[in-house]
């Protein structure tokens, strides 16, 4: 039993850390909370239905269409909603409304396209479940785990292996600074948003297939608890929101599972606060740059 | 008279509860804060009043004013850790507060659940009982109900207007000097011995006693609520008054609420698009005035245009020190220059 239920943790953090690591690369960049990432993470998941439904391809295909529509989306909302802003002296508080914005407005958008009801993965993908002796898993969860595993995998050999995670990596360090050293760091922060919503609308599709539900509020309170997660592991720290993911998915189901499930929706947020307590610079974040913009 | 149907009054008492909760958010804005908690403690106020009212029958301002200490009460525990934390980390964290608090209030027995409390007694009811007691049951061709609900606008208007005063008041006085200082910068403040944490918490906790007394008023005025009427959506409704308005100043809430209030009022044909309006509003809003359509310097200029700004007349003796600090200067600038700097 507790193992199952450590296996479902997993399966569900793996997707939460998929989701908080975008924010934390968007985060770690421009200092900035993207709220907008609910929002396209629920686009995603529309994006990856309407292949699967309407032009039958393989899931990981979907996968792959979704994440290219979110970087689409993620381009738009830098030129949008955070280039004005970076061009003048503005409160950090503009940021964070700006892309508040852009989520009621990807929200309503859905709303009118695909209407309020939920939809969900045809049952072919949602199937087959593996029985080991202890444990069951089903075919999703193994590819909402795969592909989640698979992305932070490429997510990390990426920033630290190669020319452009460099660039990156120097410019959350200090912006002016990199761009002084030759990094277009206009390029840098643009190819950030856009890998850090398709890395959002990938989780959108993985979430949408574990929970066989999609509708245009699920990012709402997915993007809550990507904010969560961001808190529990340090902002901008990449292995903390991983980690945190995973704490996070482990925390929900086991509450559900020995506790009270109506309160699993309070749980992401009752454990951060807690952590502000003892530990306002999150678990893995450093202390000196703890609870600092 | 056709100006005061219950419909449009309605309206205004909306205008009124919503500005009080848009200066909630300014007051804690003052200090820099930028809180996403007012719809939780708008909740607390609200169901707190509510419950009171319903289960105990008390007078209903007596139980609104319990409903906004209550909501003080749980800022102060809430902003114990939080007040501490600066910027991004506090707009979290008050978020999370508010799904904790909406969460609760949705699996407690006594709010109901999902279904909300209903048949909260209303304020305008009241008055117009009152009003048949002391034998005022019309005037002209006002009925007994509707001079209930002007009564109401009147006391709402009445409620705001001190409320305005209290904030025009405060930017004027020691506190106030203190919540600027923090505002434009926390280290600098404590620095010049500003109890920077003391400060944050009055402020964080007057900002939510008047978003419990909001939604108090709230409650009394629907007769009805429940717990997704305090969710995120809320959250950015409210936000948005001071935003759109202009945060910097008290009259951008007042502003906001009541252009945003009504606007959907107006916008009614075309109410399929009024979220997305309200979306691409705000991302235009912060790209072209992202301090909000009224800053201090409009409040300034609007001021010295009708002269309730004093133009400022230095007196005699100063004018003397001034044109002796000038010319001492203009000596000290003839004199060549120290290049061993």
């Amino acid at each position: 039993m507790l193992i199952q239920q450590l296996i479902n943790g997993l399966t569900l953090g793996s997707s939460y850390a998929v989701i908080a690591l975008g924010l934390t690369l968007v985060f770690g960049v421009l200092n900035i909370i993207n709220m907008a990432h609910g929002g396209i993470f629920m686009i995603g998941a529309f994006i990856g239905l309407l292949l699967v439904t309407e032009f039958h391809v393989n899931i990981f295909i979907a996968i792959l269409g979704a994440m290219v529509g979110g970087a689409i989306l993620g381009y738009a909302l830098e030129v949008c909603a955070l280039r004005p802003l970076r061009r003048k002296q503005v409160s950090h508080l503009a940021p964070l409304i700006s892309t508040i914005g852009v989520s009621i407005f990807l929200e309503s958008v859905a709303l009118l396209i695909w209407g309020p009801q939920t939809r969900s993965f045809p049952t072919e993908f949602t199937g087959s479940v593996i029985d080991f002796q202890l444990f069951k898993i089903s075919t999703v969860q193994i590819i909402s785990l795969g592909t989640a595993i698979l992305l932070m995998v490429a997510l990390h050999i990426w920033l630290k292996r190669t020319k452009i995670g460099k660039a990156i990596r120097a410019t959350s360090l200090s912006t002016e600074t990199a761009s002084l050293l030759g990094v277009n760091t206009n390029f840098i922060i643009s190819l950030t948003v856009m890998v850090a919503s398709a890395l959002g609308a990938a989780a959108g599709v993985l979430v949408g297939l574990t929970f066989d539900a999609i509708e245009p509020m699920m990012g709402v309170v997915i993007g809550f608890k990507g904010l969560a997660v961001l808190i529990l592991g340090g902002l901008g720290n990449i292995p903390g929101a991983m980690a945190g993911g995973f704490i996070l998915g482990l925390a929900e189901v086991l509450t559900v599972a020995y506790g009270d499930s109506s309160y699993r929706d309070a749980v992401a947020f009752g454990l951060i606060i807690i952590l502000l307590f003892w530990r306002p610079q999150g678990l893995f974040g450093s202390k000196d740059k703890g609870g600092r913009p | 008279m056709d100006i005061f149907n219950p419909y449009y009054l309605q309206i205004i008492m909306f205008m009124i509860v919503n500005a009080i909760m848009g200066i909630s958010i300014y007051i804690t804005l003052a200090t820099g804060q930028l809180s996403l908690g007012a719809a939780g403690f708008m909740s607390v106020g609200a169901y707190v009043a509510a419950l009171l009212t319903l289960k105990l029958s008390l007078p209903i301002s007596l139980a609104i004013l319990i409903g906004g200490l209550c909501a003080m009460l749980v800022a102060f525990i809430i902003g114990l850790p939080t007040t501490r934390l600066q910027g991004l980390y506090l707009a979290i964290a008050t978020l999370g507060f508010g799904e904790v608090v909406r969460v609760i209030f949705l699996n407690l027995d006594i709010t109901n659940g999902a279904l909300g409390l209903s048949g909260i007694p209303s304020i305008a009811q009241e008055i117009t009982v009152f009003f048949y007691e002391i034998g005022l049951d019309s005037i002209g061709d006002l009925d007994a109900q509707t001079l209930g609900n002007i009564g109401l606008v009147l006391i709402l208007l009445i409620l705001l207007s001190l409320l305005i005063f209290f904030c025009v008041r405060i930017n004027h006085s020691r506190i106030g000097r203190a919540f600027a200082a923090i505002k434009a910068d926390a280290h600098a403040a404590e620095l010049m011995g500003i109890n920077v944490v003391y400060y944050k918490m009055a402020a964080f906790m007057i900002g939510a006693f008047v978003a419990g007394v909001g939604g108090g008023l709230y409650a009394h005025i629907t007769f009805f609520i429940n717990p997704t009427d305090f969710s995120y959506h809320k959250v950015v409704q409210i936000l948005l008054y001071p935003v759109f308005g202009g945060s910097n100043v008290v009259w951008g809430s007042l502003l906001g609420s009541f252009v945003l209030t009504l606007l959907p009022e107006v916008l009614r044909f075309m109410a399929d698009y009024r979220d997305v309006i309200y979306g691409i509003l705000l991302v235009v809003l912060m790209a072209v005035r992202p301090d909000g359509l009224i800053t201090e310097q409009v409040v300034e200029r609007i001021g010295r245009r009708f002269g309730w700004i004093q133009e400022y007349k230095p007196t005699a003796e100063k004018q003397v020190l001034t044109e002796r600090f000038q010319r001492m200067r203009a000596e000290h600038l003839d004199q060549p220059k120290d290049n061993s700097r």
